[in-house]
């Protein structure tokens, strides 16, 4: 009888297992591989073959008025070329999409951590406190960017405090960087929670043992956090910021609420990009094109962030 | 070790992003009660003097707000309403059921490939806008675009790696020798599956179930690329908010808002306790 934890190390570590080995019974059929064929099937019909389609599609000129796909003329890579050469506007959403991702990161790992850090302490309705914390984390990716268009219209709250403490308003959305300011910190409000939940398991785990034994010897509180806690946290640290990061290259709902890629493109993220160039102009040839570039730099982008962590997301901890 | 004590300064600094975050919650809930007049007031009202439901009557009969001077709501939001419900749940469901077989499939007889976790996590990355245009064409040749059938299959699509996943990492943790004691009494082991593994995983069944819906509930961009003139979805519907006559409709979008966002902060709230593991894919448990 195979124990659980071998079986997992076939699961996990990659140790490559036959099937039968690790079934209860070893004999029948296959029953492991059946129980999987729905997911299969259904993967296959609504994913394989529309990505089929559309990387035929991407190496050709259709639009939609021009018919069903038999009409396409094939023009090889010149979707592809004209899209990594000349298209400015595709490059520079990319840029921005990386930039805006970058900032954001950083904002939501230094609030997460700093709420973490207090949530450790002890005080009263720290439960309450807790899921109130959590709350934005739950609210649609489209309410949170009709809220802070509101927060943020001239005549808004935003501006109204801003006003309070003595500074000018900003017409946040009627010049490139206070758009692009509203936009960061709408997905900071937006997900700094996720940081806070995460780092907060993570230090809730973080063994007494070697915190004991540096105070013995002395360690400043600083220097505790710095030298001993957040080493031991690091796995989890890459973990939130795989995650986030795999979310946030594809942001789209919070900023087409907020300012439609405006004023001009300048709050324009890679998917907005895409979407109007296949739904506002119809170019879903050349749209596809995009959509793969897209698809290749993500996989490359997630497969990067994943090497020092991969151990961590696919060993099962118990 | 105590946990020590919060200080004044930190107790005031907790305060401070406690306000952060609440405040634009406030304001929304605060907006969706406030008659046309002080909906984009100059300076803005907080908090209106005469606090009304105008806004969610407007939402199913769009001519109450003619009493207020304001015209042109021409659409009722029954049918996002409704689109959002029967879609969600449908694909929910769905995606749930076929990835609890996927999951125990993955556990208890995967073959340990190194790849498979890499395929599902790409899945969750690529950009929707990325895998919208491939839909797309492919529906308009199908004659799927603007159906329920069509957006349910995508939503299955996209939550199916997702669930599998998730539900993966409540198998790995329950013991196999459960089921084996289950098989040597007898049962085939799809009985045993049914009868001994799925009644014991209900708790992370029930919270990939809330996850998964969440999910498909907040989904805009695939409805808003796939709807016409036949189906609709809350998302999409906030985002039509806007009428020639009136501007932006304020308050009637925020009580929209509000509708939209209740069932899933009170959602969430239940299954807390598995929200990090499932927002990391099962890497940390709480």
């Amino acid at each position: 009888m195979v124990t659980e934890g071998t079986a997992c190390a076939g699961n996990g570590r990659g140790v490559s297992s036959p099937a039968g080995k690790g079934a209860p019974a070893g004999k029948g059929l296959p029953v492991g591989r059946l129980f999987t064929v729905p997911g299969q099937v259904v993967s296959f019909l609504v994913l394989i073959i529309p990505l089929a389609v559309a990387l035929y599609m991407s190496f050709t000129d259709w639009t939609p008025t021009r018919g069903g796909l038999g009409e396409a003329h094939f023009t090889g890579t010149e979707n592809y070329s004209e899209l990594l050469v000349w298209d400015t506007r595709f490059l520079e959403a990319v840029a921005r999409t990386l930039i805006i991702s970058a900032i954001c990161l950083a904002l939501e790992f230094a609030a997460g951590l700093g709420l973490a850090v207090l949530f450790m302490r002890r005080f009263r309705g720290k439960k309450i406190l807790f899921s109130a914390f959590l709350s934005p984390m739950m609210v649609l990716p489209v309410v949170v960017g009709y809220t802070f268009w509101m927060l943020f219209q001239s005549n808004g709250p935003v501006n109204q405090i801003l006003g309070f403490i003595g500074l000018s308003g900003v017409d946040w959305f009627k010049s490139s960087l206070p758009a692009v300011i509203a936009v960061i910190l709408t997905e900071v409000w937006h997900w700094t929670p996720l940081f806070f939940l995460i780092l907060l398991s993570g230090l809730n785990a973080v063994p007494e043992n070697p915190l004991r034994a540096a105070i013995i010897l002395g360690a400043s509180p600083g220097q505790l956090f710095l030298h001993v806690v957040l080493p031991m946290l690091r796995p989890v640290i890459m973990v939130a910021f795989v995650v986030r990061t795999m979310e946030i290259v594809k942001l789209f709902d919070e900023v087409f609420m907020l300012t439609r890629g405006g004023p001009g493109s300048s709050t324009e993220t890679v998917s907005l990009y895409i979407y109007k160039l296949a739904f506002n102009d119809f170019q879903l040839a050349y749209g596809a094109a995009a959509a793969f570039l897209v698809l290749v730099g993500s996989l490359f982008l997630v497969h990067l962030l994943l090497i020092p962590v991969k151990d961590h997301i696919m060993e099962e901890k118990r | 070790m105590p946990p020590r004590p919060l200080t004044l300064p930190l107790r005031t600094l907790l305060c401070c992003a406690l306000i952060l975050m609440l405040f634009p919650i406030f304001w929304l809930f605060m907006t969706a009660v406030k008659p046309p007049t002080d909906w984009n007031a100059s300076p803005a009202i907080w908090v209106p003097a005469e606090p009304t439901l105008i806004n969610f009557k407007t939402l199913f009969d769009p001519d109450a707000i003619r009493e207020y001077g304001v015209g042109g709501v021409s659409r009722s939001a029954g049918d996002a309403v409704f689109g959002s419900l029967l879609a969600s749940t449908v694909s929910t469901l769905i995606s749930v059921g076929a990835g609890v077989f996927s999951a125990i499939g993955l556990s208890r007889y995967g073959r340990g490939s190194r790849s498979a976790p890499l395929v599902i996590l790409s899945g969750r990355m690529f950009p929707p806008a990325a895998i919208a245009v491939p839909f797309v064409i492919i529906f308009s040749l199908l004659g799927l675009i603007d159906t329920y059938a069509g957006l349910i299959a995508v939503y299955i699509a996209v939550t199916l790696p997702f669930s599998t996943w998730m539900l993966k990492s409540f198998v790995d943790d329950l013991p196999r020798e459960i089921e084996e004691a289950a098989m040597l009494d007898g049962m085939s082991r799809l009985k045993a599956h049914l009868t001994v593994t799925i009644p014991l995983i209900r708790g992370g069944l029930f919270a990939t179930t809330m996850l998964v819906f969440i999910l498909n509930w907040s989904e805009f961009m695939f409805a808003l690329v796939l709807s016409y003139s036949n189906i609709n979805t809350i998302p999409v519907q906030l985002a039509k908010y806007v009428t020639a006559t009136a501007g932006t409709l304020y308050g009637v979008q925020a009580a929209l808002a509000v509708l939209a966002m209740l069932p899933l902060v009170l959602g969430g709230f239940f299954i807390q306790q598995h929200l990090a593991r499932g927002m990391t894919f099962g890497a940390v448990k709480q």
